[in-house]
């Protein structure tokens, strides 16, 4: 049935040939067309676990303590202090220029000029105060003065002026609209904005200009991402040079490479069409459509070649290897697409994205390199080329490659395999899951984004890796005693938790106030007893402040912590439990989590949850590919066992590197699965054929590296050069996958061509040897 | 600065003090102190010798630590996570401390382990300050004019209500509200005293500090109160007689006032600050240093007659001092905290 069936589309195939091109023409001018309409999608909750259960109680307060969509723009003087009238100038700049940018919360700007920064003084009949800055202000070594004093006794060191004076902040936040044109507010033209209008015009000679927040970082990785437009060109160009060194033949290089392209055409305009984005990740998926279109397409030319060289017409030799690689191929090809589709089981926006944009980018390989190109090959003027029937035949390599597939060599390999093995699988435990390095992950250490918020976190007392513990009770429990006593006790064990740094709650808040209203007098730095006394004590604390919403019924402890590394995040996370569980009760509900730390943490968690199934699913997929088209235990186990090699290997190296596991690196182990199995499938096709005709593993093994050898080879280097030119992204987590998926691409290529064979030698000898004999 | 005071009248609270020794039976058992890392670094309010070579402090969440060293802490077992604000020791081994709710803390065994002796929540009024002149008599004063007064060691404690303390006009409007509303009237007296912020010993004197520039003596250990002439309208907070025999008092904004003739006059030290002072340290030279708020350090070589300033970079709170082997160490809202002393 099955070989009808494939006759059947053959026979269909090529005898309308014209029309099956013009079919591909017309779709590919529609899908381009559309492909030139994908539009860049960065949005904030694709990036998080919407379901788990800290991101529930994250999104159920999220409109009342957002607050995570800041922007924070420092100033600093690097010719020591901020008091001198240039500095000045160029701080209110900022403020108006940032006051301005249509979707900027005006209330909520903040800074030395804004009004609402205020000071506040004792004296014997009560309190006396005013703005910071006066409204007679006068940049003078006077005015100055009176300025830099009431900085100090407005308490603002710290958070509004740099601890050393050095530095002055502006603070914003951003509303979800663009209040002009009612429309979702675009976060990458503020962050153009905010470079363009703020950055560029107050930065010069001794006046630095430093931003930070979300909308700044997303700017910055968007811009970091059109650095792939020149990977790719590059990657084309390498893959290129490789093909023509495969084939001799400039015809055949453009080929599969042109219907590589097709494929990637196709991939992105169905994706627009859709209504897909393309976001920082999945600009990558192209390059992987790519490599893979072109490494199937080197099976189709080294098979036409080949049976050109046997004196076929370059027309019945596409026809026949179209049949040949039909199975093997699709096969390949379709595991490519389950390995991805399995990622839709991570609860993650942008991993589910990936899978999507990647399986229908591998399904459109099936159609340009399976259909295309053999039709295509068939319209052209094939000449063997002496290069390529020599590679085949170079028989020594291919020899002393096949003795492998004998006993001893194999007993060796598989010797070492598994020591290494060993060795990787007991490394690999160390694998860290979350992200190992500080700053914003996504950006390098380096990155100018990452020196602004070390510059920022320096020299304020701010910190950018916080978590917020939502305290969930009743209406106006912050007029209670018990509630705001049992917030005290918490934050303050949380204080004593290794990894935070400070913490701040409307309970700290109340103590700091009540000691205000008695002379500033530390001794009454308390939470009051009396319930009129700690109304008087909160009751200036507005809800804007992010520390209760408006019936104070949900409070936050916010705690500041060291950095957002993984071992943090977890004593952070168990201290949490822990005490909740002995604080909590009924009335009094200590909820995991908000703020940016704990999206991570939520995010870490799902991807420890989704990495075990994640790996089921996709070894699932790939044993249940290769039982159906070998029809074989035996042959299944040598395909699966050097991948899982190979995996474990993977984890040894990431733990080598410290790459953590994250939301862009765990795809990579099913993509790595997911491709790498080709090569075994495409090598085992063969030898399993020769193997049921009676030959034995060594001259099975032989005739497969005759045939597939050398197209095998070229696909493991095309592909790990379509990933490599990411080593030199300006994304952190782009070169980590690059690593990661290189080493996959290899490696998976190495352990095809080495540990099958010698796992064949055991699995298939009783056979071999006494057919020999 | 009756701001709070007058708050509290308008919504008084339903206990007298007369009651409040019965009251303090139904209240659930309180919470003992944890162990905390940051114990030492978080805020402190008092810190005192016990003998000369060992230093004890108290805070915030019932914090009582101990140190040979002034670097090395250790935490005793305290009954209470309420905020202590006062320490003080007899001798070696007995020791008393007080803080809110009316808290008072006793040890037997030089701060190891500290058993309550007073727990009054319902209260909702602090102490700030214990003194027992021998192991049987002490007194202990706080908020709203708090005494309570012990003669056995502190097994019991009586509390009293200072009416000499009370402004000229305050006690004509007592006298009416008793006529007219006997309850009200008991609610009233709760709170209508300033507050007591220090008791300081003085050869067989006790000298008072409080609210609304209180300074009182008593030579009959608090029975009775001689008020000094009113001289200032804010809050003392410490008062110390230098080694010549002059009397120093400071408070509120950075007032500072000095007397030659044991307080039948005061003359006013300019000190150039509107930091809040808390409290006076000797050292074992002639220099006197008064803490303050936002860091504020105030020196004096010449008996306090001049105060040249120091503030400290970190602008932190200095609450108490102490001068300890060759030091001056201090506790502030972030701690422990051993003052800087070198020319700026």
């Amino acid at each position: 049935m099955k070989i009808s069936l494939a006759n059947r589309i053959e026979v269909g195939l090529f005898r309308h040939k014209l029309l099956v091109l013009m079919l591909f023409i017309i779709t590919s001018a529609f899908f381009l067309f559309q492909a030139t309409q994908i539009r860049l999608d960065a949005s904030f909750t694709k990036n998080i676990p919407l379901n788990h259960s800290y991101m529930k109680t994250y999104l159920k307060h999220r409109t009342n303590f957002g607050g995570a969509n800041n922007i924070l723009i420092s100033v600093c003087d690097s010719n020591g202090d901020i008091f001198n009238a240039d500095f000045f100038n160029a701080l209110k700049g900022v403020h108006d220029k940032l006051f301005f940018i249509p979707g900027v919360d005006r209330i909520q700007v903040k800074s030395l000029f804004s009004p609402s920064t205020r000071f506040v003084e004792v004296v014997e009949d009560g309190f006396a105060g005013g703005p910071v800055i006066p409204a007679d202000f006068q940049p003078t070594e006077k005015g100055l003065g009176v300025v830099k004093s009431n900085i100090e006794k407005a308490g603002i060191v710290g958070s509004i002026v740099a601890d050393d004076y050095s530095c002055a902040m502006v603070k914003a936040a951003l509303l979800e609209f663009n209040p002009d044109t009612g429309e979702k507010l675009d976060t990458l033209e503020i962050a153009e904005k905010l470079e363009q209008e703020v950055r560029q015009e107050f930065e010069r000679d001794n006046i630095s200009v430093h931003i930070i927040g979300f909308a700044k970082m997303v700017g910055d990785v968007a811009e970091g991402a059109k650095g792939v437009v020149l990977f790719f060109a590059l990657a084309i160009a390498i893959t290129a040079v490789m093909v023509y060194i495969f084939c001799h033949s400039i015809r055949l290089t453009i080929l599969p490479i042109l219907c590589s392209l097709v494929a990637v055409v196709w991939q992105m305009g169905m994706l627009s069409s859709l209504g897909f984005g393309l976001d920082p990740m999945s600009i990558l998926i192209p390059f992987l459509v790519f490599a893979i279109g072109v490494s199937h397409g080197v099976q189709m030319i080294n098979s036409v070649v080949k049976k050109v060289a046997t004196g076929l017409t370059p027309a019945s030799a596409a026809q026949a290897s179209f049949r040949a690689l039909l199975i093997p191929g699709g096969v390949a090809l379709l595991s490519d697409t389950v390995g991805f589709l399995t990622l839709l089981s991570i609860d993650i926006g942008i991993i589910k994205e990936l899978a999507i944009t990647a399986s229908i980018g591998v399904a459109m390989i099936i159609l340009t390199n399976l259909i295309l190109l053999p039709v295509l090959l068939s319209f052209t003027k094939i000449k063997v080329s002496a290069k390529v029937g020599q590679l085949s035949e170079q028989s020594a390599v291919w020899n002393f490659m096949a003795s492998f597939a004998s006993k001893g060599p194999a007993r060796i390999i598989l010797f070492f395999t598994a020591i290494l093995f060993v060795v990787g699988f007991y490394q690999g435990q160390g694998l860290k899951i979350g992200e190992l390095h500080s700053g914003a992950p996504a950006l390098h250490e380096s990155s100018r984004y990452n020196q602004d918020t070390f510059l920022i976190t320096d020299r304020y007392a701010i910190s950018v890796d916080y978590m917020s513990v939502i305290i969930e009770t009743s209406p106006d429990a912050c007029t209670y005693y018990d509630t705001m006593s049992t917030i005290d006790r918490f934050q303050w064990q949380m204080e004593n938790v290794a990894g935070v740094q400070s913490a701040v709650s409307l309970s700290s808040i109340s103590k700091i106030v009540n000691a205000g209203y008695n002379e500033g007098n530390p001794k009454w730095r308390v939470i009051p007893r009396n319930q009129q006394t700690l109304v008087q004590s909160i009751a200036r604390v507005p809800s804007s402040s992010g520390l209760l919403n408006s019936d104070c019924s949900v409070m936050p402890v916010i705690l500041f912590l060291e950095d957002h590394k993984a071992d943090t995040i977890n004593t952070v996370i168990e201290a949490v439990k822990a005490t909740a569980k002995e604080l909590g009760s009924e009335k009094v509900q200590f909820k995991l989590a908000s703020g940016p730390v704990g999206v991570m943490a939520a995010t870490n968690e799902a991807v420890a949850e989704a990495q075990l199934p994640m790996m089921l699913y996709v070894y699932g997929a790939v044993i249940a590919l290769c039982l159906i088209s070998f029809r074989s235990v035996r042959a299944t186990l040598v395909v699966v066992l050097p991948l899982y090699v190979v995996s474990t290997l993977a984890q040894w190296l990431m733990t080598a590197l410290d790459i953590g596991l994250t939301v862009s690196t765990l795809p990579v182990i099913a993509l790595g699965v997911g491709i790498g199995v080709d090569y075994g499938i495409y090598i085992l096709s063969t030898m399993s054929t020769k193997l049921k005709e009676g030959m034995n593993v060594h001259d099975a093994y032989l005739e497969a590296l005759k045939e597939r050898g050398s197209a095998v080879l070229i696909t493991g280097l095309t592909l790990a050069i379509g990933v490599s030119t990411w080593f030199f992204s300006y994304l952190k987590f782009q070169v980590d996958m690059g690593i990661l998926l290189t080493f996959m691409f290899l490696v998976n290529m190495l352990a095809a061509i080495i540990i099958l064979p010698a796992l064949s030698a055991f699995l298939w000898s009783d056979k071999g040897n006494d057919k020999k004999q | 600065m009756r701001l709070l005071v007058a708050f509290a009248v308008i919504y008084f609270i339903s206990i007298s003090p007369v009651f409040a020794d019965n009251t303090a039976s139904t209240i659930a058992i309180p919470t003992p102190a944890i162990e905390s890392p940051l114990a030492s670094k978080s805020l402190l309010l008092d810190i005192s010798l016990i003998g000369q070579e060992k230093l004890i402090t108290v805070g915030q969440h019932g914090h009582i630590l101990l140190s040979n060293d002034g670097e090395k802490w250790q935490q005793a077992n305290v009954p209470v996570q309420v905020t202590l604000t006062n320490v003080f020791f007899l001798n070696d081994q007995l020791g008393w401390a007080v803080g809110h709710d009316a808290t008072i803390l006793h040890s037997q065994d030089g701060g190891l382990n500290w058993q309550v002796q007073q727990y009054l929540p319902l209260l909702e009024k602090p102490l700030f300050d214990i003194y027992f002149k021998n192991p049987q008599q002490g007194i202990a004063v706080g908020a709203y004019g708090q005494v309570f007064r012990s003669n056995d060691g502190g097994i019991t404690w009586k509390n009293e209500f200072h009416q000499e303390m009370l402004l000229a006009d305050d006690v004509e409007y007592l006298n009416e509200l008793k006529a007219e509303d006997e309850a009200a009237y008991l609610d009233e007296i709760t709170f209508i005293l300033p507050h007591f912020n220090g008791l300081v010993q003085d050869g067989d004197s006790l000298f008072l500090l409080g609210e609304t520039g209180l300074l009182a003596r008593s030579d009959d250990f608090g029975l009775t109160w001689q008020q000094f002439d009113n001289f200032y309208q804010g809050s003392f907070f410490s008062l110390a007689r230098t080694q010549t025999g002059n009397v120093l008092v400071v408070g509120l904004r950075g007032h500072v006032f000095r007397s030659l003739n044991n307080g039948s006059q005061w003359d006013e030290i300019p000190t150039n600050t509107t930091a809040l002072l808390n409290d006076i340290v000797f050292a074992n030279d002639e220099r006197i240093f008064i803490l303050g708020n936002n860091g504020m350090l105030l020196i004096s070589t010449d008996d306090g007659e001049s105060f040249s300033k120091r503030p400290q970079q970190d602008g932190k709170t200095l609450i108490a001092g102490v001068w300890f082997k060759g030091k001056l160490i201090a506790v502030s809202d972030v701690g422990i905290k051993v003052v800087d002393l070198s020319q700026q």
